[in-house]
């Protein structure tokens, strides 16, 4: 942020540009209250696009506007547009924005900015990914660094061909040892597998490798939803049912002695996995469920349980 | 700030409302400039709700709305701003809600198409979502509120529905959810506008129901709040995000509803009247809206009900 008062009506160099003031209505209701600054930047803002001025020192005053309220979505839009007029470097201006990505994380604007400077560059910039990986250390669940992030691997290509340093699945293992419960994670692994818009060939055991995977991530922390949605999503992508981690799923189970019962998510696959032949136990694990391990959700287990039911009647 | 949980201080949420636009010295007023019309559709929303419409001005609710639109037919956040269709959807609704789309027809040339072209042009015509503005960010939010829109126009059939339905779809996630893109993670938000964007269009069956309605109810946690995504953070806009399109699928009964009016009634601030995402926070009009429309999906007694799309 830069604190030192800037006076364009003092400056020299903005002598022959006449400021456009804001105009508002007289009515009371939502009006705006600005600072001095704010609004006079502002005003030789709108002289300045009046006139599709694009120069040196629309740059700074573009610049100027940002710092003060980076929500400011229109003056980032014209300062992507300075950039291609006058053909700055992209790579440059990238390094520019580093600190106020890091200040305003969660800011729509910068992100799509980012997005728009570096779909002029050619090729993946070699700072870019530790840029990103320092950005998600301080908030790992980002929305926003996270769809960029999707982008970057769409435009770049950066499909993983190897779980090796610097590929994406890399990457995520690292945050998901970090946290193995970083959904953000989960979500980025399935779509960098799964995610191509064009059909790929797939290993032929990557839903073997995966269901592993998910498999020994759960084995860390049995009790965590986004590992068990994973390995849910990866079974369904299979479309061979989930009876092959029934085994897996009964190492955190026991309906006969419920000490021994370590995740909720398990009995939710269990009950899935035994609703057509084994009912009366799916039955119960949705009791246990509904009654014990998660009782918020009591209707939808006995939603559940209302179906196998039904279609034991029919 | 004084905290209570069994009563909705109907009264002090009206007047803190009210006294939002009198608050201008405040640096966070200005800070939210780029929210204006925004703010304006969820105070306004909010008093609908507690019964309170002539809370604020109708006359001077309308001057402002217009005074946001622009030459293209789109609104912006505030005078001078530039068109955005989540602006533009706020001035549509507010001006449904106090019954004045005549006022379009009225005080502008073209009136209401005009809009509705502004909004219909930012379709993209290959994939089918919308940009929120001339500049192209996409967003399954901006295709939600030019849906809706379009729809309280009236003009849905000046867009390619069928692609918008298909972009959708492509939303659709390995968890039953819904992301801000095809592959985005989802996110309760998200699934709300999806969802909502879906009835709209009439294609409720292309919704997987069950395991949706199963990934919304696993939002609820112990306390009785709801967060956006799993291993996050309750907040009371949730109330909103999740409990919305749970009710227009039909599984609203699968949260357990007196633990998430508990929660909500926990956020309020009974002394200066609002609500804040947790209890103890900062109040908003954010906050305020979304957790009274949470209220009225839950038919809490004495609110005016609201339509979950």
């Amino acid at each position: 942020m830069n604190l030192t008062k800037i006076n364009y009506e003092a400056d020299e160099k903005w002598a022959d540009v006449v400021p456009i003031l804001q105009q508002e209505g007289e009515n009371s209701l939502a009006q705006i209250a600005y600072t001095d600054e704010y609004s006079q930047a502002t005003s030789y803002l709108r002289a300045v696009m009046a006139s599709n001025e694009k120069s040196e020192r629309a740059m700074e005053l573009t610049e100027h506007i940002i710092n003060m309220n980076p929500a400011h979505y229109t003056v980032w839009l014209y300062r992507a547009d300075i950039i291609k007029t006058l053909s700055l470097n992209p790579v440059k201006e990238l390094d520019k924005l580093e600190a106020i990505s890091l200040n305003h994380p969660k800011n729509f604007q910068v992100w799509g900015y980012r997005q728009s400077i570096m779909s002029i560059i050619p090729t993946l910039p070699p700072k870019e990914l530790s840029f990103l990986a320092k950005v998600l250390a301080k908030d790992a669940k980002n929305y926003h660094v996270w769809a960029y992030r999707q982008w970057l691997v769409e435009y770049f290509s950066l499909w993983p061909t190897s779980e090796g340093k610097g590929s994406e699945l890399f990457f995520i293992d690292s945050l998901l040892t970090n946290d193995v419960r970083n959904n953000s994670a989960w979500n980025h692994r399935y779509f960098v597998l799964f995610g191509r818009n064009v059909e790929s060939v797939m290993p032929l055991d990557i839903f073997t490798q995966e269901i592993n995977y998910a498999m020994a991530k759960i084995d860390t922390a049995p009790q965590n939803a986004s590992a068990w949605n994973y390995l849910k999503g990866i079974l369904r992508k299979q479309k061979k049912g989930a009876k092959e981690v029934e085994h897996f799923a009964l190492q955190y189970v026991s309906l006969e002695d419920e000490s021994k019962i370590r995740s909720s998510h398990a009995l939710d696959l269990l009950a899935e996995i035994w609703a057509g032949e084994a009912s009366d136990k799916a039955c119960q694990a949705l009791d246990l469920l509904s009654n014990k391990y998660d009782p918020v959700r009591a209707n939808y287990w006995q939603y559940r349980k209302s179906l196998i039911k039904a279609a034991q009647a029919a | 700030m004084s905290i209570s949980g069994s009563h909705l201080a109907v009264q002090r949420h009206v007047e803190y409302i009210q006294s939002l636009d009198t608050q201008q010295d405040d640096l966070e007023y200005w800070l939210t400039e780029h929210l204006r019309l925004n703010g304006l559709y969820w105070g306004l929303t909010a008093l609908h709700i507690l019964g309170h419409p002539e809370a604020l001005s109708r006359e001077e609710t309308i001057d402002f709305v217009f005074s946001c639109q622009r030459e293209n037919g789109g609104f912006g956040a505030a005078p001078g701003h530039d068109a955005h269709v989540l602006y533009t959807v706020s001035a549509v609704q507010i001006l449904v809600e106090i019954d004045a789309l005549e006022e379009l027809d009225r005080r502008t040339n073209e009136g209401r198409g005009k809009v509705a072209r502004y909004l219909a042009n930012l379709q993209d015509k290959q994939t089918g979502t919308f940009a929120g503005d001339e500049w192209g960010e996409v967003d399954t939010r901006f295709l939600y509120a030019a849906i809706n829109a379009l729809s309280l126009l009236d003009c849905l059939s000046m867009i390619d529905q069928q692609k918008a339905v298909e972009y959708l779809q492509a939303c659709t996630n390995f968890d039953g959810g819904y992301g801000a893109s095809p592959g985005a993670e989802s996110h309760s938000a998200q699934i709300f506008t999806c969802v909502a964007a879906l009835a709209i269009l009439g294609k409720l069956d292309l919704v997987d129901t069950e395991r949706l309605g199963c990934w919304l109810s696993e939002r609820q946690l112990p306390n009785g709040g709801l967060n956006g995504r799993p291993e996050k953070l309750e907040d009371v806009c949730y109330s909103w995000w999740v409990l919305s399109p749970l009710a227009v699928i039909g599984k609203l009964d699968w949260i357990d509803r007196e633990k998430q009016l508990a929660y909500i009634l926990s956020c309020q601030d009974t002394e200066k009247g609002g609500l804040a995402d947790r209890p103890n926070d900062m109040v908003d009009v954010f906050h305020t809206h979304f957790a009274i429309a949470g209220l009225s999906l839950l038919s809490y007694p004495g609110l005016e009900p609201i339509d979950p799309v």
